[in-house]
């Protein structure tokens, strides 16, 4: 048993025998309050988020979940489906890999980390950046190389994501899949 | 119906059992519902409720049962648990709960604060691993909080009493206000600066009586006299000056101590909320963490409270305040204070009328636990 405030982002834990994971967690310590975690925690069965407040000498039940890199090979139906080294295959809807879903194209070559839970895959994690090209961008107004003017563009699955304004059609980009952010201009991949 | 059972820790001082045995009583009172205060300390409890029999496991008071609880006490749970700032209850009554066909609802009742973050964590769940549902109870200032204890009539009787009340009150307690004499009651940690305060309130013109109920302050007063202890009953004069000392009074009789002196200085939670709703200008002297995590909560509540204060009075009130609290010399911040009386007193009366207008702590609960 680890206690609230040992519990950092991105630990899982278990609550009524489902699995958390730990998406945010803030220690707050005021007065004669209790120092409190408050801590967002996803659901990873059902992919259902909750703001939870706790006390910092609460106890918790962490679990380190089994892991195995997998690559997206194609989607059947309404399943995405990955394949592991040995070339196992592994299916997941769409709300299992709720928080990856717009980083799915055809053709990607990302390793992923499908994550286990009592046997069973339960979702995927792409790895914290990943490369991706710009389907569509309008032209640099301003002519700004610095990077901070930022505009918009599309992805070839249709997620849109802001980029820096010198970016252009065509382009690859590295993205941040924690924060869906833009973080710079990147080669092709191989 | 539900039944509710309330379980405090006395840590230190009164306001942990004085939080509790309000609630209690307004649960009582207003929702005519069963409630047991667990208590671990009856003799603190007896202090500020002298019908408390310590040596009693079990007693029944003001429609309230009142249950020693030790911490080997084997507990069936009400509908709804509430958890006093933060005291932990035994694996047992956890489990005890959790055997329940109808798990009861858990609250973990928080301290007071006026901090922003307070609005964001109040009502929030807190799953437990191995437990029923648990959720945060934040009182506070806002809307967005769990709000302060209020009797439902308390404003009316107060109004009450000061017309109809207030002069027979004093004088059994052996004051007799002197015409033009301001009346400050004194009920504060310890705070060797009160020298300053004191030597500042000699050295003026004013006339002041200061009611003095035994606490920690009383030690410095005393050095300050130059007396080995103070008489209940005598009156100690030092120029403009009388210091009376009072009993130690009940929760009812301190409140109507509040109401009639002009001034108040109060101390930690409960007796800070009472001062509020008696609508007069007051003090607060803050229990000190060594931190120093007192001072930030101390500035979120001025921060609040002189919104609508005009510039000199915020500014004359946040010196006093901060000087008191972070025990340094008085004399000019009770100075710039003093000029500000009248602006500081009319700010309180609308202060306690906008903090009326909003769910008390019982009607926010009441609210909770039925949606």
């Amino acid at each position: 048993m680890k206690t609230a405030q040992d519990i950092k982002v991105n630990n899982v834990i278990l609550i009524d025998g489902a699995p958390w994971i730990v998406q945010r967690a803030e220690y707050t310590k005021s007065g004669r309050n209790s120092a409190i975690m408050k801590m967002k925690l996803k659901n990873l069965l059902s992919g259902s988020t909750s703001e939870t407040v706790y006390k910092f000498d609460d106890k918790m039940e962490q679990v380190i979940l089994d892991q195995i890199d997998v690559t997206y090979s194609y989607k059947a139906d309404d399943m995405y489906v990955f394949v592991d080294e040995e070339y196992n295959q592994y299916e997941l809807s769409a709300e299992d890999i709720e928080s990856v879903m717009p980083y799915i194209v055809d053709g990607m070559t990302d390793v992923c980390s499908a994550v286990f839970f009592e046997g069973k895959v339960i979702s995927v994690d792409l790895p914290t950046t990943i490369v991706r090209q710009i389907d569509y961008t309008e032209a640099s107004a301003r002519g700004d190389t610095s990077g901070k003017v930022m505009k918009p563009a599309r992805l070839a699955n249709g997620t849109n994501v802001k980029v820096a304004d010198f970016c252009e059609i065509g382009d690859w980009i590295e993205i941040d899949t924690r924060t869906g952010d833009y973080k710079s201009r990147a080669k092709a991949p191989a | 119906m539900k039944s509710w059972d309330i379980f405090c820790q006395v840590i230190d001082n009164f306001g942990d059992i004085g939080v509790t045995w309000r609630l209690a009583r307004q649960i009582t009172t207003e929702l005519h519902q069963p409630v047991r205060l667990f208590v671990d300390d009856l003799h603190t409890f007896h202090h500020i409720c002298p019908q408390i029999d310590p040596l009693q496991d079990c007693q029944r008071l003001l429609g309230v049962d009142i249950v020693h609880w030790r911490p080997d006490s084997i507990v069936d749970p009400s509908d709804i648990v509430i958890e006093a700032f933060g005291c932990n209850l035994s694996e047992s009554i956890i489990s005890s709960m959790l055997a329940r066909a109808q798990p009861p609802i858990w609250i973990n009742l928080e301290y007071l604060s006026a901090e922003p973050w307070i609005e964001e964590c109040h009502l929030l769940p807190s799953p437990q691993c191995h437990g029923p549902a648990k959720y945060f109870f934040f009182p506070g200032f806002t809307a967005r909080t769990g709000g302060l204890l209020r009797e439902r009539d308390l404003l009316a009787e107060r109004d009450r009493f000061i017309i109809e009340e207030k002069a027979e009150f004093l004088t059994n307690l052996g004051v007799e206000p002197a015409p033009g004499s301001s009346l400050i009651s004194l009920f504060t940690y310890e705070n060797p600066q009160i020298s300053s305060w004191l030597d500042t309130l000699v050295a003026g013109e004013a006339s002041i009586q200061l009611l003095v109920p035994p606490g920690r302050i009383q030690a410095d007063i005393e050095h300050w006299l130059g007396e080995d202890k103070l008489v209940l009953g005598a009156c100690y004069s030092r120029g403009s000056v009388v210091i009376h000392p009072i009993p130690f009074l009940s929760q009812r009789d301190y409140d109507r101590l509040l109401w009639s002196c002009d001034l108040n200085f109060v101390r930690g939670e409960d007796s800070f909320v009472r001062a509020q709703w008696a609508g007069k200008p007051f003090l607060w002297h803050i229990y000190a963490q060594d931190d120093e995590a007192h001072l930030q909560k101390l500035s979120a509540f001025l921060q609040l409270y002189r919104q609508q204060l005009d510039a000199p009075s915020a500014k004359a009130m946040t010196q006093f305040w901060i000087d008191w609290n972070r025990r340094q010399d008085l004399s000019e911040g009770w100075t710039l204070f003093t000029r500000q009386r009248d602006s500081l007193e009319s700010h309180a009366h609308v202060w306690c009328s906008k903090l009326s207008m909003q769910k008390s702590l019982v009607e926010s609960l009441a609210e909770f636990i039925q949606n």
